[in-house]
């Protein structure tokens, strides 16, 4: 028996306190694809990047084609024939196709670079493989997103890759794209390759693999074939549905519609997103990465401008120029980077939970210190909020108190509308228990709430109703009771079934 | 639905157009800038189409080429972005460090052997410096090589105690007076410099790997290229261009002088100039030589017309202004 075209058995790997990596295996044979699935968190990309190089395993066994690898750096796996087709497009935008390709394996004449057949060799490679006809000297910034993809592709071929990774490859491609890129895949398969295909999209992984790893919380769960267990059962597996006392209950009177958004369109990103938002009412917004879930919450905020549709809230047309004219017409928004956007790290606890809300606590243009005080101290108690005192710099708190800053920056200035974009990313669970609370008590006060989130579990929870996003559009909506996480992924992932789809 | 899977590539292909277009416009309305401005003063400035004078021109600027090809190299390997990617603002005080460490040398009596490698040496670690600075130390290269620029500035300022420190020598003598094949050699200098770089940078696997370190980091990265020493070698590279240059500097003049750290207005210019000349905006050695050509003739042009030399400076800082704003609004739309 030949061994296999990459071993990697108990593998653990620690970040800090967290064990993103728990005795997982993967085992990869030649001329298969084989696909590797798990929810956001699941450890997918940290076993990909052990094997890459780019992280250090704590340990375990890595072999590739039976020899043992004991440390593994970028340049010694790809020695190996391990190529690695990354989520990013990582190419030279400056650099010409035929350049792209043949970095760091240049065809020479002499001491100079042979340009003449490294253009050659490109076009032909270009031709073989996708039977597309690139001008070798075209720049790569002047390319498509999938003729980037073909080009990354294509320099692994180029070098002679036997084993190829590729990491979400079909995330920008339109549907034709996909299947030409598919076609490819079986016919370097059928060459002997050993393919590792991650993605998000189940109809994908139903098509093209043959065999799939499921991931779950670090750990392999199961190694099934896809045709024979179908989506649901992989579904199933991804998500071991047990939740436990994580979510808190709420019983809140859903009230008369605050916000409504009819055929909100933003080229590029979503169109024709339709949807009334109520009070009380936590209306859950999903889809895969990049399927433009975050891109609604930015259009509502006014951060992107729509190319059509409307806006209404309490009956009036908004155009939100800009989040300023959006706060100022009631709406407000916790960012998922709550370092790029929510906060101000070197600012206190305090000051930064009334910036906000400064008009509140101002008169006559001077902050009423005293009552800025009290407004302050009364979220940091309600809020939990893990702080010496209100001076505290931001800085110097955890990342969880810092999420609960930015929510309790919002909190006091009193909006109609709350959109949450990923407010639990990277805290802790206890932290996120205190931002459900939270959000069970705006809707209590009658807030409408659009919450965006990939964790579909908090989604199925904590929602009323949650619209699912495919590529750009809702595709399916599910009320409270109908919601379960199998459904939403298979929504997210373009397999609802057709009596499901939104019935419009 | 074949409709619609051909409107975005359609779109894509408009905004292709127009910007292709008006790259071609950018460079277009450069070389006619060039020329223009060179037919200007060949009509108006007398003596300047005189053989002498584009001679005496071409000369001049090889030491402002020499030092442009090596902000060019830094460029090329640390991105052309200004403001975030890297630049070597030292190079022009380290070339006058070099030039004084020369000139010193040779007074003491050390002779070409010796002088010479100090010298160029001296630049090697100047050099070295602003890698450490950038790459190990991770400073903004702005102002790694500013307070690097401001050691060699001050070291400089030690040696020669701020004065003229003046030199002889055969090799100078070649230098600055000989000729060969009717060109002088501060010319032949120009000439085989150039057409070593544009070897290295264009035609070797070094230089096309320098322009994937600078032009994506960390794709260059994946693609396995050690960046880090790229970047260093690039910083290295330009301070032995500062040593390099500093022999001819002292050639034609006879001595050290203060005053040499002045060149980096000059030496900037051209190298951001010079990607104007590009097909794809980069800096590369021939648009790096147009520029610093350009700006030769257009000091020597002032110079002819009676303008004072102060002006100069000014329309050097103009033109930095001028081509950052149109790259950055290039790339961007």
């Amino acid at each position: 028996m030949t061994a296999a075209a990459i071993e990697m058995r108990s593998i653990n790997k620690i970040f800090g306190p967290v064990k993103a990596l728990d005795e997982a295996d993967l085992v990869v044979e030649s001329g298969t694809i084989h696909g590797l699935v798990g929810q956001n968190g699941a450890g997918k990309s940290t076993i990909i990047k052990i094997l890459a190089g780019i992280y250090r395993r704590t340990s375990g066994d890595v072999s590739v084609f039976g020899k043992r690898l004991e440390q593994i750096t970028p340049a010694a796996i790809e020695a190996e024939g391990v190529h690695f087709i990354h989520q990013d497009r990582l190419l030279v935008p400056t650099a010409t196709v035929a350049e792209a390709i043949f970095l760091r394996n240049e065809p020479r004449f002499g001491p100079f670079i042979n340009y003449r057949q490294m253009n050659r060799r490109a076009s032909e490679l270009l031709h073989r493989y996708f039977e597309l006809d690139l001008n070798p000297r075209t720049l790569i910034s002047e390319l498509s997103t999938a003729q980037q993809k073909i080009v990354q592709i294509t320099r692994a071929l180029a070098h002679d890759a036997k084993i190829l990774v590729l990491d979400e490859p079909t995330a920008a491609l339109v549907s034709k794209e996909v299947e030409s890129l598919f076609s490819v895949l079986r016919r370097l398969k059928a060459d002997g390759l050993a393919i590792v295909f991650i993605s998000h999209y189940m109809s994908e992984i139903l098509e093209i693999c043959d065999v799939v790893t499921v991931l779950r919380n670090g750990t392999d769960v199961g190694v099934v074939d896809p045709s024979e267990v179908g989506i649901q059962k992989i579904v199933e597996m991804m998500t071991n549905r047990d939740t436990s006392e994580m979510y808190p209950r709420r019983n809140v009177e859903i009230g008369a519609p605050v916000m409504s958004v009819k055929n909100l369109t933003v080229d590029g990103a979503f169109e024709n997103v339709t949807f009334d938002i109520h009070a009380g009412e936590i209306l859950g917004l999903t889809g895969l990465l990049g399927s433009g879930d975050k891109e609604v919450l930015n259009a509502l905020f006014g951060q992107i401008k729509p190319d059509a549709g409307e806006i209404i809230l309490h009956g009036k047309k908004q155009k939100f120029g800009s989040p300023v004219d959006a706060v100022n017409g009631g709406v407000a928004k916790i960012p998922e980077d709550r370092r790029a956007h929510g906060v101000a790290t070197g600012l206190s606890v305090g000051e930064n939970m009334s910036l906000a809300s400064l008009g509140q606590v101002s008169t006559k243009g001077f902050v009423d210190r005293k009552k800025e005080s009290q407004v302050i101290d009364g979220l940091i108690r309600d809020l939990g909020i893990k702080t010496p005192d209100r001076h505290t710099l931001v800085k110097n708190l955890s990342g969880g108190n810092q999420q609960k800053v930015v929510v309790g920056k919002w909190l006091s200035c009193n909006s109609e509308i709350y959109l949450l974009d990923e407010p639990t990313v990277a805290v802790d669970v206890g932290a996120k228990v205190e931002i459900y609370n939270l959000m069970n008590r705006l809707a209590a006060e009658g807030k409408g709430q659009v919450f965006v989130s990939s964790d579909l579990e908090e989604v199925t929870e904590m929602c009323d109703r949650v619209l699912v996003i495919y590529r750009g559009k809702i595709i399916a909506e599910y009320k409270r009771g109908e919601i379960d996480a199998d459904r939403l992924l298979a929504a997210a992932s373009g397999t609802v079934a057709e009596t499901e789809r939104k019935r419009a | 639905m074949t409709a619609v899977e051909h409107a975005p590539a359609a779109a894509n292909r408009g905004w292709f157009n127009s910007k292709i277009f008006a790259k071609l416009a950018i460079r277009l309305g450069a070389f006619a800038a060039f020329a223009g401005i060179l037919i200007y003063f060949a009509l108006t400035a007398r003596g300047f189409t005189s053989s002498y004078n584009l001679i005496n021109v071409v000369e001049q600027s090889t030491i402002l080429g020499f030092l442009a090809f090596a902000m060019t190299v830094v460029f090329i390997g640390t991105g052309t972005d200004v403001q975030k990617g890297g630049i070597d603002l030292s190079i022009a005080a380290n070339a006058g460090l070099c030039a004084a460490v020369y000139a010193v040398m040779m007074r003491e009596g050390y002779g070409n052997f010796v002088a010479i490698p100090a010298a160029v040496g001296t630049g090697m670690v100047i050099g070295f410096f602003n890698g450490l600075a950038v790459v190990t130390l991770k400073i903004m290269p702005l102002l790694g090589t500013l307070a690097v620029m401001n050691i060699a500035a001050g070291l400089e300022l030690t040696l020669t105690e701020n004065t003229v420190v003046p030199v002889q020598s055969d090799l100078m003598n070649v230098l600055a007076f000989g000729r060969f094949l009717g060109v002088s050699t501060l010319a032949w200098c120009l000439i085989i410099g150039s057409a070593l770089l544009i070897w290295a940078i264009h035609f070797s696997r070094i230089g096309l790997r320098l322009y994937a370190v600078g032009g994506h980091i960390e794709a260059a990265r994946a693609a396995g290229i050690r960046t880090g020493a790229y970047i260093y070698g690039a910083y290295i590279f330009s301070g032995f261009m500062a040593g390099v240059a500093s022999i001819l500097i002292v050639s034609r003049l006879s001595s050290s002088t203060p005053g040499t750290g002045l060149m980096l207005l000059p030496i900037l210019a051209a190298a951001l100039l010079g990607t104007v000349f590009s097909r794809r905006f980069i800096p590369t050695i021939g648009g790096t030589l147009l520029a610093a050509l350009f700006i030769g003739f257009l000091a020597n042009g002032f110079q002819l017309l009676g303008i004072s030399s102060y002006w100069v400076s000014g329309v050097q800082g103009a033109l930095i202004l001028l081509v950052v704003t149109v790259t950055s609004f290039a790339k961007k739309h």
